[in-house]
């Protein structure tokens, strides 16, 4: 596994953790108090520095490090997450989320966000709190040294340490090498993260010739003490030729935790330190007792190993350029040691408090284009078994029952195969709906509203595929919720409304398609500026006497806008005719309903897959179509008696003392030229878009089957009112019929027709 | 001697002393308070800082009480980790009779 695979990995991992500290501050954010969730986090926030770290992305670290130091202010409870915090917390989330985007693909961050985030994260953790430091405010044994120690700060900016041996010809062979003097003290956090004090003074202890006296002062009697915190601090004098770097980089991963200060010592001080009260007990250089830890992964073993025979060796060459190549080798060396370290705390943690967290499912994480192979290998299979089945009832009238049998067998296993592969596809909502969240917050901020984004059904699952298509027209939903739906705070009190509005997306599944619904309780459509707004572009007359709903639905006419200004946010006029149009490429349906001043309610139906699609088989015209089952209501046989014309050309049919437009599929698609008879037909009652029922004409109902969906627009072009064809068990291409275009269709221009109807009626 | 003629109680350290031991080795430990004490940590394959700090904050207790606080006997694991971090248990070793 190279480099680049384990980074992969880590950016994957990545994407889970801020999932998972996303959902946890909403969960926060609704007023959950559970420490468990805190601790959530906190650890996806702390799992994100630690393989940001050892993968050396600096920018990453450093937010994420002030980001967790405010987290565990909260964790602690030195700080109350409020809905301020909350919103700052929030931010940052998006930031961390930005920030690890920039790693993986390049590009750049909003800098000055990001600073000033870190500002505020800062100023939480610092002015309304005491920082973490003072979890354990021991009396901190000062170095001996009086050269001042230079300092990690925030930004990641690690001081290079300039040590003098590097220049150091061949007299520096037999010279002493120089001693660092080197306090060390750790706070709750480094044990609690799952470092080891004892891994770190090991590690320390391979650079050179050391000694080490512990300060038990800050001890406590054993009833006073918390077992887990810190009490025990370090003075260390190392007398190593690696330079500062190699001494700094053992203490890479706890630098955070632990009051760390590094100084050069001269001969002076160094003797004057051996001379002081404390007795400093030498190390034994052979700790080959301390290597056979069954923590540390065999591998990493072996490879510090390695190293540090490296180490030796370069020792004895003593030019600056080796030195600096061991330097790096040996901080590789405790990057790859300490990530199992970080991954301990989580375990820990996990343990713990097994009851909170759900024990999740092993997976595996598979290429897309795998299964995506897999599925059309299935689809063909789908073909080739319907084909089978078909030549065996041509070819033999009787049909041997075994041969029957094992046809019938072998459709249930396809079907069977064909579903468990599609579910490999199927993904939940969840990441499209938290995207979503981001959204709100984004435009709330600039808009100034409130807003209060409340998801439900997240785990409702539908194909990937239909998930990835999914966030556009959502994202423009949202931004039209919040940007034209929700009223001013001010104007919500002045109605008596809450002043943080509310947004609310649900998915769920209904009759074999995924329902996502967007409801908002802001102010509802105006339906006298949309009716004005379309007089003034001409696409109604001015004496149209429209429906509410007919109202609403001009909305989702192409280059229609109803915001005063445009903003930046929305109201360009293409924002929710596009919205259909992707909708609808996804085999779906949106509808709208609005009560004025308390909100609109957005529904669309999807498909769960578009790979299969249950559908009717019809002959139109000597044609054979396949209808959608999802859009088909019922079918029925008319009658003569329930045939009323209507208009011109139109016809009626009366159902259960309703009327119906009919609507002649083959007229519509140019099949034929003269209306047909709709006694020798059969009406399909389709639900169209609009609410509204239509009987479709067609001419034989051939029965009903699960077709594999092969796309017209990849293959051929797009043809209006056909969505897409299949391959029948007979070899021929039959065409899928795109509902909603027909009725559309059937009206001429949507809203010419809605206009003829309303002049009539 | 305030000490009343009781049988020192003795414990056994678990092989791995790490973060998660920490806390139970201190409850064992708050349990046996009053009475001798001797520590066999010749099972002891890996010990943490953590545990350290229980086990000297232990020995002060101990001795404040009065109490003897001695390990019997100590794996090389345990010594080289006291060492490496500094921790000199020499004086609460048993000495040989």
């Amino acid at each position: 596994m190279d480099m680049n695979e384990i980074k992969e990995i880590f950016f994957q991992e990545c994407e889970e953790q801020l999932a998972e500290l996303e959902s946890g501050l909403l969960r926060l954010n609704d007023g959950d108090r559970d420490p468990e969730t805190v601790n959530a986090v906190f650890r996806a926030v702390h799992s994100i520095k630690g393989g940001a770290g050892a993968f050396g992305l600096d920018d990453l670290v450093s937010f994420a490090h002030v980001f967790e130091t405010t987290l565990d202010c909260v964790r602690s409870n030195k700080l109350e997450p409020t809905a301020e915090v909350l919103k700052v917390m929030l931010k940052s989330a998006d930031v961390l989320a930005d920030l690890t985007n920039v790693a993986r693909d390049g590009g750049s961050v909003d800098q000055a966000r990001s600073k000033q985030l870190i500002r505020e994260l800062e100023a939480l953790a610092n002015g309304e709190a005491p920082p973490p430091a003072a979890v354990v405010e021991a009396p901190a044994a000062k170095p001996a040294a009086a050269a001042p120690a230079p300092v990690v700060n925030d930004e990641g900016f690690v001081p290079v340490a300039f040590s003098f041996d590097d220049f150091g010809g061949e007299e520096d062979v037999l010279i002493v090498h120089p001693t660092y003097e080197i306090s060390f003290k750790p706070k709750a956090d480094l044990y609690s993260k799952g470092n080891e004090a004892t891994l770190l003074l090991r590690d320390l202890s391979r650079l050179g010739e050391m000694s080490i006296h512990c300060n038990m002062e800050a001890l406590p009697s054993l009833e006073q003490m918390d077992p887990e915190s810190a009490y025990f601090s370090w003075k260390i004098s190392v007398k190593t030729d690696k330079g500062e770097d190699a001494i700094r980089s053992v203490f890479e991963f706890a630098e955070w935790d632990c009051d760390l200060e590094i100084s050069l010592a001269d001969e002076g001080t160094a003797a004057e330190m051996t001379d002081e009260e404390l007795p400093m007990q030498p190390v034994p250089f052979d700790l080959s007792v301390l290597d056979d830890e069954p923590d540390a992964p065999v591998g990493v073993v072996e490879e510090e190993e390695r190293l540090a025979a490296v180490h030796e060796s370069a020792a004895t060459v003593a030019a600056a350029e080796v030195a600096s190549n061991v330097v790096q080798l040996a901080s590789t060396a405790s990057r790859a040691a300490a990530e199992p370290k970080a991954a301990a705390p989580a375990a820990a943690a996990a343990q713990n408090t097994a009851q909170a967290a759900s024990a999740a499912a092993p997976t595996i994480r598979v290429d897309l284009d795998r299964v995506d192979r897999l599925i059309n290998l299935v689809g063909e299979l789908v073909i080739n078994q319907a084909m089978l089945s078909q030549s065996v009832i041509e070819n033999d009238n009787n049909g041997t029952s075994s041969i029957n049998m094992g046809l019938e067998e072998l459709q249930q296993l396809t079907r069977e195969i064909q579903d468990s592969v599609m579910a490999i596809r199927a993904q939940p909502v969840k990441p499209v709906f938290q995207r979503m969240a981001r959204t709100v917050r984004e435009i709330a901020d600039i808009t100034g509203k409130s807003v209060r984004l409340i998801t439900e059904g997240e785990n409702t699952e539908v194909d990937k595929t239909v998930i990835d298509k999914l966030a556009e027209p959502l994202t423009h939903m949202i931004r039209n919720a919040v940007d034209h739906g929700l009223e001013m705070p001010e104007k919500r009190v002045a109605l008596g409304k809450n002043p943080e509005g509310t947004v609310r997306l649900t998915a769920k599944h209904r009759s074999g398609r995924i329902v996502i619904e967007l409801a908002d309780d802001g102010q509802g459509i105006n339906r006298e500026k949309v009716r004005q707004k379309a007089i003034d572009n001409d696409l109604i007359a001015a004496d149209a006497n429209l429906s509410d709903e007919e109202i609403d639905n001009l909305i989702f006419h192409a280059g229609f806008s109803t915001a005063d200004k445009v903003s930046d946010l929305s109201g360009r006029g293409v924002g929710m005719d596009v919205v259909k149009r992707s909708i609808q490429a996804l085999g779906g349906r949106i509808n709208i309903s609005s009560k004025p001043g308390h909100g609109s309610v957005f529904t669309m139906s999807l498909p769960l897959t578009l790979a299969v699609l249950d559908g009717m088989v019809v002959t139109v015209a000597g044609q054979t179509l396949v209808v959608p089952l999802t859009a088909i209501v019922e079918t029925l046989q008319p009658e003569a008696s329930a045939i009323h014309s209507f208009g011109a050309s139109q016809r009626l049919i009366s159902i259960r003392n309703s009327f119906c437009p009919l609507v002649d599929v083959g007229r519509i698609l140019n099949f034929r030229s003269t209306q047909a008879n709709p006694v020798e037909g059969v009406a399909l009652l389709v639900e169209s878009e609009g609410g509204g029922q239509r009987a479709l004409m067609v001419d034989a109902i051939q029965g009903q089957r699960q077709v594999v969906i092969k796309s017209l627009e990849a293959n051929y072009t797009h043809v209006p009112g056909i969505a897409a064809a299949t391959i029948l068990g007979d070899g021929r291409v039959a065409l899928i019929l795109d509902v909603d275009a027909v009725v559309s269709a059937s009206r001429g221009q949507p809203l010419k027709l809605e206009t003829s109807l309303a002049a009539a009626g | 001697m305030a000490a009343k003629k009781a049988a020192p109680k003795s414990l056994s350290l678990a092989p791995v002393l790490d973060l998660n031991e920490a806390q139970a080795l201190h409850g064992k430990l708050m349990g046996m308070r009053g009475s001798n004490i001797t520590i066999d940590a010749s099972a002891v394959e890996r010990v943490g800082a953590l545990c350290l700090q229980v086990l000297m904050a232990g020995a002060k207790s101990w001795e404040a009480d009065k109490h003897a606080f001695t390990f019997s006997k100590v794996s090389d694991a345990f010594t080289k980790t006291t060492q490496l971090i500094g921790v000199n248990i020499d004086h609460l070793m048993a000495k040989e009779i």
